[in-house]
C-alpha cells in the first residue's frame, strides 16, 4: 500500500506522449489566428443575447462539463453556453463495471445535460462543432454560427486504427462496427455488453494500446469484469490481454496479482504484442511474429487527439497523437488566448481520464475567469485519483492518487508529483469507492 | 427575527462559544419561509448569506440537541471511544455530523473559511478539550456517512492515504482533513474544511450538545444534490425536519455497513 510511482514508470506511461517536445510551453507567439475551416453556415444559431462575455464550451464530457459549471462559478459575469453533439449523457468512465453487471445502465446515463444547465446558470446547445473562425471569433455548428469571447474545446479523442495497420476507411469501418474499443460512445458500450453476455465460450481478445491512451488502467480492468463474469457464469472463456506495451501501464502489481490470483486460466496477458495487421474474415490480429485468433474481441487501436482538433487546424505538428498546440499552462492555443483545448485534446502527458478531466477543468475555469478580468493564476497540478475493479464476485478494487510537476524550467510537465501513491492491494473497501469515486463525480457536473 | 433564548436553553453551561449576531438572510429555495421561522423562533437567524472573506460570518444558531447513545442515554462524554467517530444526525435529521474524541486537547481560535464564509473555529470542548464536531459530508463531492455505507471516516490510526493517524479521510477522492484543526482540508482536491459543528460541554452532567453550524451553504447543496434518495430514505420533507431534543450518536462501525479504508 502506498507505493510511490518513481520517474521511469512516469516516462514509461508517457512514452508516446511527446513529454519534452510537444508538451513544452512554447509563450505567446504572434499568430493572431485566422479562419479556420472556414464554412460559415450564414445563419446565427438560436440563442438567447448574450448578457455577460460569452464563453462557448465544445464537448459535454468531464473537461467541458467540468468548465461550464465552475467557469460560471469563478465569474458570474460569464455567459456560458455548452455545444454538445449527444442528447443524452452516458458516461464512459465506469463502464467497464457494467459489462460485470456492477452497476446499471442508470448508473451511467441518468443525467441530464439540461439539470447540469439550470443548476449551474448555463444554456446546453444541442449541436455539433463544425469550425472556427477566430478572426471574427465564431464558432460554427451545425445549427448556426455562435459568437464567443472566449471558446473551450474540450471534444476528447478520436480512435487512430492505422497504429495496428488499418488505413484503409471501409477496413476501419467495418472493425469499429464488428469490434468497438468502447472508449468513446455508449453505443459501443451497449454492443460490448452485449458481446459479453452473449459469450458462450473461447477467446475474447482485449487489446492495449501503446501511447497515451484513453485511462490506462481501463483495458485491464475490463479484462477483469469480463473474466469475472466468466468465472462467475462458469463459461469456457479466455480473454486474451494482448498489450502493445512491455507492461501493464498502471497499477500493475494490483492488475498482475488479479490476473494471477484470480483468473489464472483465463486472463492470458501477453506484453509487447504490437499488432500490424486484422483479419476480420478470419479473425486473426497478426503482429510481424505471429497470429492471435479470437472469437469476439475489443480492438483498442490507439487514440489521437479529436479529429475535430485537426479538422479546426490547431494540431501540433510535433504531436504524435495529434493534440492540439496549446500553452500547457494555461491551455490557451499559442498566440490567442481566446481560444483553449482541455481534457483528453491537451497535449499533456497525464493520464488522459476522468478525474485528471475534473480537476484540470476547475483549474482551468480559473485561468478563464482571471483572464476574463485581465488578471492572471498560477500553474497547479490536476489530480489523477482512480480506482479500478478487478474483482466483480466480490467487489474488489485498487487504486492510485497521482499529481504532477514541472521540469525546472517550469514549462514542461516532468513527472509525478512526490506524493503520488499506489494502493494496489485489492479488496471490498476500494471496490465501494470505485463506485462513490464515480458517483461523486456526476454530482460534481451535474449538481450545484 | 431577534436574538433571544432557544426554548429549553441550558443555562450556566460552559464551553459554549459566543453565539453570532444575527445577520443573515433567509434564502430562497432551500426551505420554506413558514418551516424557516419555526425552526429559528427564538433563536438568532442562521442562513448568514455569507460571501468568502467578504466580512465574517460565524456560527448559525440550531435548536440545542443533547447528544445520546444508541439506546437514548445521555452520552457520557468522558466514556467516548478514541477509536472511530461516532455518527449524529444534526440539525437535521438526515443530516449526518462525527463527533470524534481526539484524544488530546485540540486548540482553537482557528480563522478559518468556506463557501458560508469565514468563521473562527473554537477547538474543541470537554473535561480535556479534545471532542469536536463536524458535518459527515465530504466538502468535495459530498460523498457522506449514510447507513448503506461510508467512504468518509476518523481514521484514529495509520491511514495509507494520509501517512499519519488522527485525521479524517474520505476515500472516494482522496481527501484528507485535519479534525484538530478545525477539519482543515490536508490532502486532495477537497477546498473547505469540513462543516464545523459547535458542540457544548456541561461538566456537571458530562453532558454534549450541539447548537450550531458553521455555515449553510454545504447543507443546501447536500439537500439538494440527493434530494431523490433522501426523500426515498425519509419521506418527502421528512429529511428536512429539525432534531429536536436530543439525538443518538453512534459508533460509525455500527451505523453504516460498510466503511471506507484507505
Amino acid at each position: 500500500m502506498g507505493d510511490r510511482i518513481n520517474r521511469r514508470d512516469f516516462l514509461k506511461m508517457s512514452s508516446a506522449a511527446a513529454v519534452g517536445s510537444a508538451a513544452v510551453m512554447t509563450g505567446c507567439a504572434t499568430a493572431g489566428g485566422g479562419m479556420e475551416t472556414a464554412a460559415s453556415v450564414g445563419f446565427k444559431a438560436d440563442l438567447p443575447r448574450a448578457k455577460g462575455p460569452r464563453l462557448v464550451v465544445v464537448g459535454g464530457g468531464t473537461s467541458g462539463l467540468t468548465i461550464a459549471k465552475y467557469a460560471k462559478k469563478e465569474y458570474p459575469k460569464f455567459d456560458v453556453v455548452l455545444v454538445e453533439k449527444r442528447d443524452m449523457y452516458s458516461s464512459c468512465f465506469s463502464s467497464n463495471l457494467w459489462y460485470a453487471g456492477l452497476i446499471d445502465l442508470e448508473f451511467l446515463a441518468d443525467h441530464s445535460f439540461l439539470d447540469a444547465a439550470r443548476n449551474n446558470q448555463y444554456t446546453y446547445f444541442n449541436a455539433t462543432a463544425t469550425g472556427l473562425d477566430r478572426a471574427g471569433r465564431k464558432l460554427i455548428t451545425s445549427e448556426g454560427e455562435i459568437d464567443y469571447d472566449f471558446l473551450v474545446l474540450a471534444p476528447g479523442i478520436s480512435y487512430d486504427y492505422s497504429r495496428i495497420g488499418v488505413k484503409d476507411v471501409e477496413a476501419i469501418t467495418a472493425l469499429r462496427t464488428a469490434y468497438p474499443p468502447g472508449f468513446l460512445s455508449p453505443t459501443e458500450h451497449v454492443t460490448i455488453r452485449r458481446k459479453v453476455q452473449e459469450f458462450e465460450g473461447g477467446v475474447f481478445v482485449q487489446c492495449v494500446p501503446s501511447g497515451n491512451y484513453r485511462c490506462l488502467p481501463a483495458p485491464y480492468e475490463r479484462a477483469c469484469m469480463i473474466a469475472s463474469h466468466f468465472k462467475k457464469n462458469k463459461i469456457n472463456g479466455k480473454v486474451l490481454v494482448l498489450d502493445a506495451n512491455p507492461d501493464i501501464t498502471i497499477k500493475k502489481e494490483g492488475f498482475h496479482a488479479a490476473f494471477n490470483e484470480l483468473y489464472k486460466g483465463i486472463i492470458e496477458y501477453k506484453p509487447s504484442i504490437e499488432i500490424t495487421s486484422v483479419d476480420l474474415e478470419k479473425k486473426f490480429l497478426k503482429t510481424d511474429f505471429e497470429s492471435f485468433k479470437f472469437d469476439d474481441a475489443a480492438i483498442y487501436p490507439g487514440v489521437r487527439a479529436s479529429t475535430l482538433i485537426e479538422h479546426l487546424g490547431l494540431v501540433d505538428p510535433k504531436s504524435p497523437q495529434k493534440e492540439a498546440r496549446i500553452d500547457i499552462l494555461k491551455y490557451n492555443v499559442i498566440g490567442d488566448e481566446r481560444v483553449y483545448v482541455t481534457g483528453d485534446s491537451r497535449p499533456h502527458p497525464y493520464s488522459k481520464s476522468a478525474n485528471t478531466s475534473n480537476t484540470e477543468g476547475k483549474y482551468v475555469a480559473k485561468v478563464l475567469a482571471a483572464r476574463a478580468q485581465g488578471k492572471d493564476i498560477g500553474w497547479y497540478s490536476p489530480r489523477t485519483v482512480c480506482y479500478s475493479m478487478v474483482n466483480a464476485s466480490p467487489m474488489e478494487g485498487i487504486g492510485v492518487d497521482a499529481g504532477y510537476v514541472l521540469n525546472a524550467a517550469g514549462n514542461a510537465i516532468a513527472g509525478f508529483s512526490p506524493d503520488t501513491k499506489l494502493f494496489e492491494n485489492r479488496d471490498a473497501a476500494k471496490g465501494r469507492s470505485t463506485l462513490e469515486w464515480a458517483r461523486g463525480l456526476c454530482r460534481d457536473m451535474f449538481e450545484a | 427575527m431577534g436574538a433571544g433564548t432557544l426554548p429549553g436553553h441550558v443555562r450556566g453551561v460552559i464551553d459554549r462559544p459566543a453565539a453570532a449576531p444575527c445577520g443573515g438572510r433567509f434564502r430562497e429555495g432551500f426551505m420554506d419561509r413558514r418551516r424557516f421561522v419555526k425552526l429559528c423562533a427564538g433563536s438568532t437567524a442562521w442562513f448568514a448569506a455569507g460571501m468568502r472573506g467578504a466580512h465574517a460570518a460565524s456560527y448559525a444558531d440550531f435548536p440545542r440537541v443533547r447528544l445520546t447513545d444508541g439506546q437514548g442515554a445521555p452520552l457520557n462524554a468522558s466514556a467516548l471511544a478514541k477509536d472511530e467517530a461516532y455518527v449524529f444526525h444534526f440539525p437535521f435529521r438526515s443530516l449526518p455530523c462525527f463527533l470524534i474524541d481526539l484524544g488530546k486537547p485540540a486548540a482553537g481560535s482557528l480563522e478559518l473559511s468556506s463557501e458560508s464564509g469565514s468563521y473562527i473555529w473554537p477547538g474543541g470542548v470537554g473535561k480535556d478539550k479534545s471532542l469536536v464536531a463536524y458535518v459527515a459530508v465530504c466538502t468535495h463531492q459530498l460523498a457522506y456517512a449514510a447507513k448503506d455505507g461510508s467512504q468518509i471516516r476518523y481514521a484514529a490510526g495509520a491511514s495509507a492515504l494520509a501517512g499519519r493517524p488522527g485525521t479524517i479521510v474520505c476515500c472516494a477522492h482522496a481527501s484528507v482533513f485535519d479534525p484538530a484543526k478545525g477539519a482543515q482540508r490536508e490532502h486532495g482536491e477537497a477546498r473547505d474544511p469540513l462543516l464545523s459543528v459547535r458542540l457544548e460541554y456541561d461538566p456537571a452532567e458530562d453532558a454534549l450538545y450541539a447548537s450550531g453550524l458553521a455555515g449553510t451553504q454545504l447543507v443546501e447543496r447536500f439537500f439538494k444534490t440527493y434530494k431523490r434518495q433522501l426523500i426515498a430514505e425519509y419521506g418527502a420533507g421528512v429529511y428536512r425536519e429539525a432534531v429536536s431534543g436530543s439525538a443518538a450518536a453512534v459508533p460509525l462501525s455500527k451505523f453504516a455497513t460498510s466503511v471506507g479504508d484507505c
